[in-house]
């Protein structure tokens, strides 16, 4: 096996949407820092961005302010939000914005050249190509670029993390990145749960399926702390296509309604902002609906002329092109018939909910030398495109200091023997024995334990302590089991290792729903056997940390801190 | 079966062992036929259906196709880049065969043809 030792001052893992803007940000700011960014695909498509984005959907319009956005995010995530970093990344939303609108991203200007908002804290962008443009700045501030490289884990020494080990998928290399400081921006987890579509549109899912809790896995495996997983994020989205339905629901603005043509957001939930209520209760709503018997559940589109459904598909085709031909292939005018949506299978992330590693308002983990941004990230949701960049831009600030004032530090071979042998475990599996499971048939077996005990689509997404109990015995097998795990080729390696971190991420959220004897996000997390909200118990974070060495998962809390003045639940 | 490649229209792109479509897809799901020279899917069910491979080909050579359990035959998506590279226009057929186009603003950037992979020793990755 080649090995590839390279020393880089930075290395950033994942060249996503956070990624990209950290590696310009530590090259501007710290001309002399050498910057490496590991990337499994290639960072000019790779990730949640891959298709394009058709709006920036946490930006100040006029007359918003830092604290405006903190009071609505909190509202949002039902009073519970780390305040601090809330604040500072919405402190970087104008920097960031302008910053890659002068990359050439294309955004919407009326005729006087502003903004064209859409919705509170949205403007429109063709953002097609803004993968491939913030790839291209990346590389233009001097970046390595090692693309198909497969992180695995991290090198710790003496409770530091000092680089990261990985493979590259194109020729089997081992890489080994010596760094002063890491940032880790590897994004969420998809396919924890089945999938809301099977067979050959297993992947037709919201989230990148891609995304496949890499960076959380590794992070777990190195005892760093995480929080607010059991915050999961269920969204409503178009039936079938898993579309985003904010471009529907912003764009032309359409209530949900339910068979009977009921505004039932609008009714039963005006209390709490009816079609604005908090996003989950925007996905809790329609479930109660279908579970009582009154689906399906649509959007309500018939009002929207038929320009305006032009405009719509216009949208759809900067972001989600499948949305367009769908309504193409099943002979759908959205301005003659409402828009069936659904909710997705439960996604872990960072950037719309709030799951992933507890860090400081500089985006320093637990772990000495390791920086988290974008949605690997946690207690800071509502995060979107912009939040992520405004956090790879604090976490390369932190890193860059780190990185000027630490030498690199001597990585035992020991550490590197082992880590090699684990990653390759499957190849020489297959190679030496033939027979064993392959990562496709644990991923089904991994999905089947998650969506029949720990709140899959079929259970509606509710939880209690006897489900997830069993979650938890059943889960507790699989790590066991890695040793049987075959790879036929360095695609089905990379494959072998999604299924493997998802594990990790499963077993943590096991441990995090289990945990929160409340239920304060309806529909995220729903606790059957305890149902209602519990602020004088569980106004906290959980958070836990799994032991590096004995593998146990201990489970604390940590206080909510309140910065911005005025009532939790209420948007303003 | 999301994305179809049109055997008659690849040309592998004269020879290059990274074409575009193989590094665009951010599945690692396509690869090079070794002994025609031509693209391959690995498999459909991995597919996001994100489209950067049918947008980048030179050739037009790759379909998008909602999977069938998601939409009729033969409606489909194609993706026609201006020289340009300013606009895009999205040419939408339906199941009875009506056009639609809508043309939108973008930036492409330009993509070479071939790219070498980081490594000591790269070896043949096609099958």
């Amino acid at each position: 096996m080649e090995q590839n030792l390279i020393e880089t001052d930075i290395l950033i893992i994942g060249g996503g949407t956070a990624g990209c803007l950290a590696a310009v940000e530590v090259r501007e700011r710290f001309p002399n820092l050498s910057v490496t960014i590991m990337e499994k695909a290639h960072i000019d498509r790779s990730g949640c961005l891959a298709g394009g984005m058709n709006a920036i959907n946490a930006y100040l319009n006029p007359g918003e302010t830092p604290e405006s956005f903190v009071k609505y995010v909190r509202f949002d995530s039902c009073g519970l939000v780390r305040e601090d970093l809330v604040l500072s990344m919405s402190e970087l939303f104008e920097y960031c914005v302008k910053k890659v609108e002068k990359w050439g991203l294309p955004i919407l200007c009326d005729d006087k050249g502003n903004y064209i908002p859409r919705g509170r804290w949205n403007i429109k962008i063709n953002g097609e190509s803004l993968k491939p443009i913030i790839a291209k700045a990346a590389k233009n501030a001097g970046t390595k670029v090692l693309n198909w490289v497969v992180a695995t884990n991290y090198l710790v020494v003496d409770g530091r993390v000092v680089g990261a080990v990985g493979f590259s998928v194109r020729n089997g290399n081992m890489f080994v990145v010596k760094a002063k400081a890491t940032i880790i921006a590897t994004g969420g987890a998809a396919g924890v749960y089945k999938p809301n579509n099977a067979h050959d549109a297993q992947h037709k899912t919201w989230y990148c399926p891609y995304n496949t809790g890499a960076g959380y896995a590794m992070g777990i495996r190195a005892g760093a702390e995480m929080t607010s997983f059991e915050m999961r994020y269920i969204g409503l989205r178009v039936k079938d296509t898993i579309a985003p339905t904010g471009t529907i629901a912003l764009g032309v603005g359409a209530p949900q309604i339910n068979s009977k043509g009921e505004k039932f957001m609008a009714t039963k939930y005006a209390h709490i902002g009816g079609d604005g209520a908090p996003t989950p209760y925007r996905s809790h709503g329609p479930l109660q609906e279908i579970k009582e018997g009154r689906g399906p559940v649509y959007l309500d589109t018939r009002h929207i002329t038929s320009q305006q459904a032009r405009d719509l598909k216009s949208a759809f085709l900067d972001m989600y092109p499948s949305m367009v031909l769908y309504w193409a292939a099943n002979e759908i005018d959205p301005s003659k018939e409402p828009v069936e949506v659904q909710t997705t299978e439960p996604y872990i992330v960072g950037g719309h909910t709030q799951s992933g590693y507890w860090v400081d308002v500089n985006r320093k983990t637990t772990l000495e030398g390791l920086y988290a941004a974008g949605d690997v990230a946690g207690g800071a949701p509502y995060k979107f495109v912009s939040g992520c960049w405004a956090e790879g831009v604090i976490a390369a600030k932190q890193a860059g200091e780190y990185a000027q004032k630490n030498a690199f530090a001597e990585i035992p071979a020991s550490l590197v023997h082992k880590e090699q042998d684990r990653a390759f475990a499957p190849l020489l599996s297959f190679t030496s024995k033939k027979d064993g499971i392959k990562a496709y048939d644990m991923e089904v077996r991994l999905q089947k334990i998650m969506e029949e005990y720990a709140g899959g689509a079929a259970t509606y997404y509710e939880v209690n302590e006897e489900r997830l109990l069993v979650a938890r015995r059943r889960l507790a097998t699989l790590p066991d089991q890695f040793k049987h795990i075959i790879a036929e080729d360095l695609h089905e390696l990379m494959k072998a290792h999604e299924v493997i971190d998802r594990v990790y991420v499963a077993q943590t959220l096991v441990e995090h729903m289990l945990y929160r004897k409340e239920t304060r996000w309806p529909g995220y997390c729903t606790r059957t056997d305890y149902t209602e909200r519990d602020d004088e118990k569980w106004l906290n974070f959980v958070n836990s940390r799994r032991d590096p060495d004995t593998g146990i998962i201990e489970m604390l809390t940590r206080p909510y801190v309140q910065i911005v003045p005025g009532d939790r639940y209420k948007p303003r | 079966m999301p994305v179809i490649i049109h055997a008659d229209k690849c040309n592998g792109c004269h020879g290059s062992n990274n074409p575009p479509c193989i590094r665009m897809c951010p599945g690692d799901l396509l690869m090079k036929d070794s002994k025609t020279g031509k693209i391959l899917m690995r498999d459909p069910a991995e597919c996001w259906d994100c489209l950067p491979c049918v947008k980048v080909c030179p050739q037009e050579a790759i379909e998008f196709r909602l999977s069938y359990q998601l939409g009729f035959h033969t409606a489909r998506l194609i993706p026609h880049i201006h020289d340009t590279r300013d606009f895009i226009t999205w040419e939408l057929i339906d199941t009875k065969g009506d056009i639609d186009k809508f043309t939108i603003r973008t930036k492409i950037l330009p993509v070479e043809l071939d790219e070498k992979v980081e490594g000591v020793a790269a070896v043949d990755f096609s099958i």
